[in-house]
């Protein structure tokens, strides 16, 4: 299969690692779907691919404005034209010269691919889909005057096409070892970042080795890491506790993590995170479409409470629809409904002339956003229940169906996750509030979509920022959603490990780079 | 009537009276529970909170909750007795769709003969031969959606499997009694097709039925549980199921709350067991050459082929 | 299946036909519950995420808005020509998860079986033997006490007694072992001992050693029940009887006659609880994270990845029901009377 295999035979111990050199082993629960980057959009894979691959540039730990990485520096011209500068002498794990000829190969391909496990959907501004079933690199879209630059013009203003290239979806792969029309195969891969990948077996496990031809900034503290796939967080707790493997991270229970918290073993290290849950109004249904409600429904919720009984506090209160730490980001909801308040609630229907209690039905879906979906929603009604002026009941749905169910109004409020695709706050603005949002909850609001339109055209940070202030105040008002809480970014590890609370960050990027094991 | 409840006491003697005697006992204790659930529970399935007191969250046995409190501030205790109520509503509503489906079926099937039966059989060997729980799970997945995750959805997952076996059995006895003597003379009378399923081998056919019915029940349960590990169960809003709370249960035993995990295993391990032995206990008594025989060498009955044992036709 | 009768050849080339339909229905009912159920690939991975014309698109892609009947004879061509197509939600051949994860239930599934003989057997004999005393009732309880706890109970108890020790609890081999041990039959075990590793191998037994206990534990009680109920039935055979007669004394009635007697059943029994081995290597592959096609199947199921279930559902039914020819031909070759 793959020639590192070498080593085998007899005699070798079974137990240790292969040859000299540190390595340590990672469990985790995210499998990967490609190790191609054209046929990925979930997690396993892209983590994979950002250790792999370089991209164009990339997020640095902890910060949010993208930094060189393949590329020295990429600045916008305007916002419809984005120019990235190579760094010189780049090459790929086998030493094949990688050059803008590369770049643009890579992207092409991912467009033309189109695979449906794919992420092409996000390189919408250079795509030319025209034709739906077949889309192409938009024409003239990337330009590559010399082997070092890459000059990308967009269809449209789009300030977040940047932030774009800093995802796995933009990761440069070899023109000469990968297919223009198809998936290479997983083991076959081969990229320029700092591991390359030595063995892959689907759902088990993958092997990365350090790179010797990576020249770059991300040298491996460690020379080989095994990555352990689980179907399962129970089997992973079992494994990280008994030190089975160095690292646990994504995604544990917070009863576990909460156990493992008094485990002198290992240590939980908590980072932030970008994920985010929140409950959506449908406003076709005669309860969803009366603001006073949507907005008594704002004041009443406790989300201290919910953090703390669904989650044992695992996750952090949401007061806005963009989370902590996005440049513009403010707690919309905090200022206008301030602590949760009956009377205020009250007062708000009274106004209105609702006749209370109002009858409710909350919606959940029992597997796909974890075993504590249900303890959220079990809450929720309990809290609008408590206040009497709510007559709250919870229905769940499978999560094939659910989606279906919400679509059609069988739920007045019901729960959604997002993770974001790239940290811009956008991301969690346009692809929620621009006509209904992916969830097509009947929500619309053209002083929003300008607002939306403005921001993305603009080149200038502090004025998207103050659109996004607008946005996040208009939506506190309007209450199309109720945010509830962001996760966290958690690992869970060994005394020994060390670099990883640095690599705990929203971009929910696992660094491997950084990660060390003393002794 | 009383002679044919009472027929498995006398035919056993010893011990393995004592084993029915036990089997019964466990499960009489359950169906209590489930018939009483309302007046012997402490609380509601879905309560977390009395009198204006929220229950804490995981409390170890006290007073007010004798078993402890779960994750979800549920009262274990009454998760346990209004769980009794669920298992046995979806057993004993599967086991009697099975039954109703799969009797008339066979006897249909074994009495008619001809093409029907060749499809009837090969259809029914198909569904049998593949493992139960992998079917159940694509019949809930199915039925989860238009149901939701509920008490019939749970129910119809479950008779889905049992249907092959009641008309394996019921078929293969209206086949061997078809050619009986007491058919024979029936037929030489003049008895019609419909009279003779219904009134001369149903009465046969059915007694087996019994032993299958005890058997698959406790089959069921575990069944059940396991559907409720694999998260295509019966959700906690809808009803308590034992297998739900386990399997939510399992991490919390690692961390040293033990009472999470083991009142619910506990229950379902008890069920099972007392099902399964009230289902030997009738086996040994239906079966004959397993009865220990007082008198020996006064009759030689031949023996079974032990392959119909072996077929899991009887045994399961 | 009443007609024919007599030669073995015979009944082997029915019972062989007969397997051929049997797999059809079973491939068919499955493709329509999967279509039939909510839910499709798309939704299962993406639904969260994109807009209902970005879902469609995919949809269509994946050749999923196509009418079922195509879709259909599309499926039965990839099953007649033994090529089950790729997976959906991961792009893998699905021959390959079988090669690559069969060997793992395969061992699973084995050391179960010998867990289940070396228990179910010496108990059940015991029991047997010792008809209606406390051991006899102590060894039925604990047979049936065995299979009515849930496995992942089962597993999670072993589990906790277990792990302090540093004993492997999740797995067929250690990383460095998996990393180390070429592909060469796909059997983990085998692997490693061809190339003559033997540290690698000790590793794999030792991972095997909780979850085949586990799995074993559940069947062992079909087993003991078995033998005991079979020596109770060839205690009172003819043959023992005459033996008896003859003066023979009562212990080698037992050990000569009757214990042979009830163990011929256990062979076909062997085969016949393969389907109950299967639903319960997919509780326990899920348990300790074993890499076998239970696991995989779980997996493709919540991804909705029809293609996957299908050719795993196929080749689990496959399996099943060569065992049970296999059965039916030696029961048939050792007990003529069921040639019927």
């Amino acid at each position: 299969m793959v020639a590192t295999l070498a080593a085998c035979g007899g005699g070798g111990s079974g137990g240790g690692a292969t040859g000299s050199g540190s390595s340590f082993i990672l469990g985790t629960t995210e499998t990967v779907t490609a190790m191609d980057p054209a046929g990925s959009y979930d997690f396993g894979s892209w983590n994979m691919q950002y250790n792999i691959f370089q991209q164009l540039v990339n997020i640095p730990p902890g910060g949010t404005t993208p930094q060189g990485d393949a590329a020295k520096s990429c600045s916008y011209q305007d916002p419809k034209t984005l120019t990235c500068h190579l760094q010189p002498g780049l090459t790929f794990s086998n030493g094949d010269k990688l050059t803008s000829s590369d770049v643009k190969f890579s992207l092409e391909r991912n467009i033309a691919i189109n695979d449906p496990n794919g992420s092409a959907v996000l390189l919408g501004s250079i795509t030319d889909s025209s034709n739906p079933d077949n889309p192409t690199l938009a024409a003239g879209a990337i330009e590559t005057p010399d082997p070092t630059t890459v000059v990308f013009h967009l269809n449209r203003p789009d300030t977040t096409f940047i932030k774009v290239l800093t995802t796995a979806t933009a990761s440069i792969v070899d023109e000469q070892v990968f297919p223009a029309d198809k998936l290479l195969p997983d083991n076959k891969v081969i990229g320029s970042g700092p591991y390359e990948l030595s063995q892959y077996k689907a759902g088990e496990q993958a092997v990365l080795t350090a790179n010797t031809k990576y020249q770059g900034a991300h040298k491996p503290k460690t020379d080989r890491i095994f990555v352990q796939y689980f179907n399962d967080p129970a089997p992973l707790k079992q494994a990280v506790a008994s030190g089975q493997v160095d690292i646990a991270w994504r995604t544990l229970s917070p009863t576990d993590l909460n156990s493992l918290e008094s485990d002198s073993n290992v240590n939980v290290i908590r980072g932030k995170g970008s994920e985010f849950r929140y409950w959506v109004f449908d406003l076709k249904t005669q309860v969803g479409k009366q603001l006073a409600i949507r907005q008594a429904v704002a004041q009443l919720i406790d989300r201290q409470a919910i953090a703390q009984k669904a989650y044992d506090g695992t996750v952090q209160p949401s007061y806005s629809i963009v989370p902590p730490g996005f440049a513009g980001q403010k707690d919309s909801f905090k200022t206008k409904y301030g602590s949760p308040s009956v009377a205020k609630a009250k007062a708000l229907l009274d106004k209105a002339h609702i006749q209370t209690p109002i009858t409710i039905k909350l919606g959940y879906t029992p597997t796909h956003y974890g075993p504590n979906a249900v303890d959220e929603a079990n809450e929720l009604a309990r809290e609008l229940n408590n206040s009497g002026l709510f007559k709250a009941s919870v229905g769940d749905a499978e999560w094939e169906q659910y989606q279906t169910l919400y679509k059609q109004g069988a739920y007045d409020l019901f729960i959604l996750g997002w993770y974001p695709d790239f940290l811009d706050a956008d991301n969690y603005l346009t692809p929620f509030l621009r006509d209904g949002g992916f969830y097509a909850n009947g929500y619309n609001n053209p002083k929003v979509n300008s607002l939306l339109d403005q921001e993305l055209g603009s080149t200038d940070p502090q004025q998207r920022e103050q659109i996004f202030g607008q946005i996040q105040d208009i939506v506190a008002q309007d209450v199309p959603l109720v945010p509830s809480w962001n996760g966290q970014n958690v690992a869970v590890a060994g005394k020994d490990m060390t670099g990883i609370a640095q690599t705990l960050d929203p971009t929910y990027i696992f660094r491997f780079w950084m990660i060390g094991k003393k002794g | 009537m009383l002679k044919t409840l009472l027929a498995p006491f006398r035919n056993t003697s010893g011990l393995a009276r004592w084993i029915l005697v036990a089997g019964l006992l466990i499960t009489a204790v359950f169906l209590v529970f489930a018939i009483f659930a309302p007046w012997v529970a402490p609380y509601g399935f879905n309560q977390v909170s009395a009198n204006g007191h929220p229950f804490p969250k995981m409390a170890p046995p006290s007073a007010d909750h004798w078993l402890g409190t779960n994750d979800q501030f549920y009262d274990i205790l009454s998760r346990v007795i209004w769980g009794a109520r669920t298992e046995i509503v979806v057993v004993a509503l599967s086991v009697a769709l099975a039954v109703l489906v799969g009797v008339p079926l066979g006897l249909m099937s074994g009495f008619v003969g001809g093409w029907t039966d060749r499809t009837l059989v090969l259809l029914m060997d198909a569904l049998y031969a593949f493992p139960s729980l992998l079917l159940a799970i694509v019949f809930a997945f199915l039925l989860q959606g238009p149901l939701g995750g509920g008490i019939v959805a749970a129910a119809l997952a479950l008779t889905a499997i049992y249907i092959p076996q009641y008309f394996r059995v019921v078929r293969s006895t209206t086949v061997s009694a078809r050619e009986a003597t007491y058919v024979e003379a029936a037929r030489a009378i003049g008895a019609r097709n419909g009279t003779i399923m219904g009134r001369y081998l149903f009465g046969n056919v059915i007694q087996s039925v019994p032993v299958i019915g005890t058997l698959n029940a406790a089959d069921a349960i575990s069944t059940l549980a396991a559907l409720g590990f694999l998260g295509l169960g019966i959700q906690p809003t809808q009803a308590a199921e034992w297998g739900y709370d386990l399997s939510r249960a399992l991490d919390d035993a690692a961390a040293g709350i033990w009472w999470t995990a083991l009142w619910p295993g506990l229950a379902i391990v008890l069920l099972v067991t007392g099902l399964t032995l009230v289902g030997e206990g009738l086996n040994e008594t239906v079966n004959p050459t397993l009865r220990k025989r007082r008198l020996r060498k006064v009759v030689m009955p031949t023996r079974e082929p032990s392959t119909a044992l072996a077929r899991g036709e009887v045994e399961v | 299946m009443s007609a024919g009768s007599g030669s073995l050849p015979r009944y082997i080339g029915q019972r062989v036909l007969l397997v051929i339909p049997m797999i059809l229905i079973l491939v068919t009912l499955v493709f329509l519950l999967l279509r039939v159920a909510p839910g499709d690939p798309v939704t299962a991975a993406v639904g969260g995420k994109l807009d209902p014309q970005a879902i469609a698109l995919r949809r269509h892609q994946l050749g999923l808005d196509q009418p079922l009947y195509v879709q259909y004879f599309e499926y039965l061509k990839n099953v007649v020509t033994f090529n089950f197509g790729h997976t959906i939600s991961d792009n893998r051949p699905i021959i390959d998860v079988i090669r690559d994860n069969g060997g793992a239930t395969l061992t699973l599934t084995l050391g179960a079986f010998i867990f289940a003989l070396a228990i179910g057997i010496p108990l059940g004999l015991i029991a047997g033997r010792m008809r209606d005393t406390v051991p006899d009732v102590v060894i039925r309880i604990f047979g049936v006490v065995t299979y009515a706890a849930p496995i992942f109970w089962t597993g999670l108890l072993l589990v906790i007694l277990v792990a302090p020790s540093g004993w492997p609890t999740y797995d067929i081999a250690s990383p460095e072992t998996k990393f180390l041990v070429h592909p060469i039959t796909h059997v983990l075990l085998l692997d490693c001992i061809l190339q003559g590793n033997i540290p690698a191998t000790l590793d794999v037994l030792q991972h095997h050693l909780l979850p085949c206990l586990t799995l074993g534990l559940l069947l062992c009680g079909v087993f003991i029940r078995l033998v005991r109920v079979n020596l109770l039935q060839s205690l009172q055979g003819d043959y023992v009887e005459a033996a008896r007669a003859r003066g023979v004394p009562e212990k080698f009635v037992i050990r000569r006659h009757a214990f042979r007697n009830a163990l011929v059943p256990v062979i076909t029994v062997i085969g016949l609880q393969v389907a109950l081995t299967m639903a319960g290597a997919v509780l326990t592959e899920k348990t300790f994270n074993w890499p076998g096609v239970g696991n995989q199947l779980v997996t493709y199921l919540d991804a909705r990845d029809y293609n996957a279930v299908q050719g795993l559902v196929t080749f689990f039914a496959v399996v099943v029901i060569i065992v049970s020819v296999l059965v039916d031909i030696v029961n048939a070759m050792i007990d003529p009377r069921v040639r019927y």
